[in-house]
């Protein structure tokens, strides 16, 4: 497509399509978020971005019962229920999605100079909240993401609260710029500042499979890879992904499973074999606490609260 | 005298012919055997033993130290190393309660009445796996014609004797060393010894330690030979002056062998030069005390500098006989009158962690490679303290603390947690040693140990009565034995918390937490010179820091790094720079416990922890609460804690 400083929008009857120069993204209307993330012909996402709100129980947080008390982010963060999609194209707000025949209106060479389009997911609590999770790109491809949880009394803290990406293949490893080593809110005295090339994606060997590899305060990651799923691609270039903050910093891990994939272990060995990328960009993260691993608690001010707001965003495929 | 198995469940025998415990010197023929790290008088009997297995002391093969039983058909096994790690007895990890949890119903000897003897306990107890080593060795020929004895540095957890078919003696004490006198039954060729080792014993209620139960032969053995005159034991104490430059030097040496020839005793610092050369005749005990040493170079964890002791002792044409020497440094650890612990006049800050010894291949068994390890990576990660948990560790490793500055809080081998904890609660209905008479001399016997052979190191600062034991008059004799002996060291014991009502100095515990229903007598007063706490939360810490201290505050063990952990820290770091009497602590603890296996699903080597070899009851995963996994290479969490252990070097 001929470079024209617009975004091609398509208007398709269960997705609309963004592309640009070297990029092309599908915002699935039945999947619930986006759907394909294509960057210069390379697929980025293996099922559509949903918010997270469970990390893998640590030893701490089994000891002093968190994992119990707070058992029902399990259940949203494994299921997801999108309740609402909102679009807007340019200037112009969709009150009903475009969808047939409505999508009859529209011409193959449809432009924009932007698309924000944000997904509401009612999280499978009692009582319920909701996240939604914001796409707002620009005509460079970039895509500013924004996440909002809201607060309800009633819900028990939160471990994590964050935007998961699947990835379709395991990376090669990837870059960052922040803190050296793991660190989280309570555990992130003894940094250096620096870039960071990790080899691979590295699991913490603790004896128990448990929540490990949260970066804090990062200002972007690249993640690199060399495979795709598609038959007919064999090329094996090395391909890079870069997530960048947007007004604050970011915290992130990048491990080749779920949070629910680790829980299920009570070995590494028992751990599938790594086969994708699993990227979680977290805009609050619990501490891992210390005290003692049969009841202390993590200290007051690195906990969670469930009842008050969340927000946060970042910068995919940031240039 | 005949061997008895009876002696498994009497809590009064721990030792039989067994030698006294004595200084850990080595000693040598010369100086160029002493360069070469060989003494003529040593002969190592590591290496393949002829082994033979029983699951109980009835299966046991009787006789089979006799010369001439039939062998072929023992299997071989390495010495040192863990029975169960060679596969002949399950692996099992337990932390507090007892590994006859749920099997075996059993109280220790005389603890709920004086005539409960709990007769057969042991001797006949289904759980008492046994291990029949036999080793057959000729003398070196330097050996020949000297006294010799055999000394085992470490078998869990009863061992038995034989030398020729002649019973020798018996030892309890996994941790400390056992020496027996061999000379009596000993030839130049083709000797037979036998060793029989008990899994359990009354010191299983003792040594009921968080950690992987084994058994064995784990650490190694050797033959040593006493020259003509030989210093049998040495205690070094350096005393420095209030000024902290001067010192006073007292050396006291315990000769045995003839009394002839002379004793030549030299001091020099680190670039030899000497500060003190002086010969004495040979008597039974030779003793300098308070030689005036000017401006001495002081020892601590920055500046590790030691001073060289040689000891010569010639026979009367001067020809050397056996060469002795020690490093030693000056140092003082005191507590002043605002119960602040000093080093050296300065204010002492403890940036320590407790290290059990562990090594994912071998067990307990670990070796110089582990511990050289484990030394730089102290180093790398201002780790300036290290506590023994919770029994002596191998002798080179005070040797390694010593050169390199690391301080010692060196325990005892006693840990008797499943006698008075029980689900949590402080339950010391049955809790041994307690102030049960009959158990007083095998933990006395302990710590004598513990003494006498590290009491020239110059990296211990304390002396740890035990862990997790609560608390009695045989702490107090054990508290005793310490004060009474030795004036440079402080003693520390924990336990002696669950004994004390802290309403007034930490408002906000419970009792119920950590005093026993019905109370308890206090021994605050007279155990323990320091205040320690084991995961006492911050705001505690202030509270008792607060409430005029009445002893410097440690925690002993704190920080508890299972899994993803050590969040947290600075809470605990900030409380130094605001109260004196705070002087760190020992983090929980240095190093996974996991066994490296190979994973018959996948084929690759993987981390077994407890539970994993069917082993009921067990404490699973709290075997591994290192900042180091098993394998030696880091957690994530150490960079945290070399930052924070940083700011207060």
């Amino acid at each position: 497509m001929a470079y024209t400083n617009k975004l091609h929008v398509i208007y398709g009857d269960g997705a609309l399509g963004v592309a640009g120069d070297d990029f092309h993204y599908i915002f699935s209307y039945e999947r619930g978020g986006l759907e394909s993330m294509k960057i210069k012909g390379k697929e980025w996402l293996y099922r559509v971005p949903t918010p997270t709100f469970w990390r893998t129980t640590t030893d701490n947080d089994r000891g002093n019962g968190f994992n119990i008390r707070s058992a029902q982010w399990v259940c949203a963060d494994l299921f997801q229920k999108c309740v609402n999609i909102d679009l807007s194209v340019g200037d112009h707000h969709f009150d009903e999605l475009p969808v047939a025949p409505r999508t009859n209106d529209f011409r193959g060479d449809e432009e924009a100079d932007g698309v924000i389009i944000s997904y509401t997911f009612e999280t499978l609590t009692s009582p319920a909240t909701h996240a939604t999770v914001s796409y707002e790109v620009q005509v460079d491809g970039q895509i500013k993401v924004g996440v909002h949880y809201t607060g309800k009394d009633g819900l028990p803290e939160l471990p994590v609260f964050g935007l998961r990406l699947i990835m379709p293949t395991e990376a090669t490893g990837f870059t960052y710029e922040g803190l050296s080593g793991e660190t989280y809110p309570d555990r992130m005295a003894g940094v250096t500042h620096g870039t960071f090339a990790i080899k691979g994606l590295p699991v913490a060997k603790y004896l128990v499979p448990q929540e490990n590899g949260m970066h804090m305060a990062t200002d972007w990651v690249e993640i690199t890879r060399d495979t795709t799923q598609n038959n007919a691609d064999h090329d094996r270039t090395p391909f890079k992904l870069k997530v960048a903050k947007d007004d604050q910093p970011i915290n992130f891990s990048c491990l080749p499973y779920t949070a629910e994939e680790l829980e299920n272990a009570t070995h590494l060995e028992e751990l599938p074999l790594a086969r994708r990328t699993v990227l979680v960009i977290a805009g609050a993260v619990r501490g891992v606490g210390g005290i003692d691993s049969w009841g202390a608690d993590v200290e007051q001010k690195y906990h969670i609260s469930a009842d008050k707001d969340i927000e946060f965003s970042f910068i995919m495929n940031a240039k | 005298m005949d061997a008895d198995i009876k002696w498994l469940d009497d809590p009064e025998t721990f030792r039989v012919n067994q030698l006294p415990a004595h200084s850990d010197h080595h000693y040598y023929g010369n100086y160029a055997e002493w360069a070469a790290g060989a003494s003529r008088f040593t002969q190592s009997l590591d290496g393949q033993w002829q082994f033979k297995f029983a699951q109980t002391p009835q299966e046991r093969l009787h006789g089979f130290y006799a010369l001439d039983q039939d062998t072929t058909d023992f299997d071989s096994i390495t010495v040192p190393s863990e029975i169960e790690m060679n596969d002949y007895a399950q692996n099992n990890y337990i932390n507090t309660l007892i590994p006859w949890e749920g099997k075996i119903y059993r109280r220790p000897a005389y603890a709920l009445s004086a005539d409960d003897t709990q007769a057969g306990s042991f001797s006949t107890g289904s759980d008492n796996t046994v291990g029949m080593y036999r080793r057959t060795f000729d003398l070196d020929p330097a050996l020949r014609g000297k006294a010799v004895r055999v000394r085992f540095e470490g078998v869990e957890r009863a061992m038995y004797l034989w030398l020729n078919g002649h019973f020798i003696g018996y030892a309890e004490d996994s941790f400390t060393p056992s020496e027996f006198e061999l000379t009596p039954y000993i030839q130049d060729e083709g000797n037979v010894m036998a060793v029989e080792v008990f899994k359990h014993s009354t010191a299983s209620w003792i040594e009921d330690q968080d950690m992987f139960r084994f058994s064995g032969i784990f650490r190694s053995v050797s033959l040593l030979a006493q020259p003509v005159t030989h210093v049998e034991d040495m205690t070094i104490r350096p005393v420095v002056a209030d000024n902290f430059k001067d010192a006073r030097f007292n050396l006291s040496l315990k000769l045995a062998g003839e009394r002839a020839g002379s004793v030549h005793i030299m001091v020099k610092d680190a670039d030899g030069n000497g500060l003190l050369d002086q010969s004495l005749p040979v008597t039974t005990a030779v003793d300098l005390e308070d030689v005036d040493f000017h401006d001495v170079h002081l020892w601590d964890n920055h500046d590790p500098y030691l001073y060289q002791l040689l000891v010569e002792i010639r026979d009367e044409s001067g020809k050397l006989l056996e060469l002795v020497p020690y490093r030693f440094g000056f140092r003082r650890i005191e507590i002043n009158d605002d119960h602040v612990v000093l080093l050296n006049g300065k204010r002492l800050i403890i940036n320590g962690v407790n290290r059990h010894e562990w090594d994912d291949h071998r067990g307990r068994a670990i070796t110089m490679a582990d511990m050289t390890k484990d030394i730089a990576t102290f180093k790398e990660n201002n780790i300036n303290a290290v506590r023994t948990c919770h029994y002596p560790d191998q002798i080179p490793w005070y040797y390694l603390c010593d050169q390199n500055g690391i301080y010692m809080m060196a325990e005892n081998n006693l840990e008797s947690h499943a006698t008075w904890q029980k689900m949590g609660a402080i339950e010391p209905s049955y809790n041994v040693p307690g102030s049960v008479s009959q158990w007083k001399d095998v933990v006395v016997d302990r710590a004598r140990s513990n003494y006498e052979t590290f009491k020239n190191h110059t990296a211990i600062l304390f002396w740890s009565l035990g862990n997790e034991s609560f608390a009695g008059d045989n702490l107090v004799t054990m508290n005793q034995f310490y004060k009474e002996h030795d004036d440079s060291r402080l003693t520390h014991y924990e336990g002696v918390c669950h004994t004390h009502d802290y309403s007034k100095q930490i408002p906000s515990l419970d009792p119920k937490g950590y005093l026993p229903a019905g109370g308890t007598k206090d021994y605050r007063d007279q155990i323990s010179d320091v205040e320690s706490w084991m995961y006492l939360p911050p705001k505690q810490v202030e509270e008792y820091l607060k409430n005029n201290p009445d002893k410097p505050f440690m925690e002993c063990e704190y920080m508890h790094d299972m899994g993803n952990s050590d969040g947290g820290m600075g809470s605990y770091i900030e409380l130094l720079d605001k109260y004196p009497q705070y002087f760190g602590g020992f983090i929980w603890d240095f190093i996974d416990q996991a066994i490296a296996v190979k994973d018959p699903i996948s084929g690759k080597e993987v981390m077994r922890y407890g539970g994993d070899f069917d082993d009921r009851h067990s404490d699973y995963e709290f075997s591994g609460d290192g900042l180091m996994f098993a394998d030696r290479t880091p957690k994530p969490a150490m960079q945290e804690v070399r930052y924070y252990y940083g700011l207060h070097k």
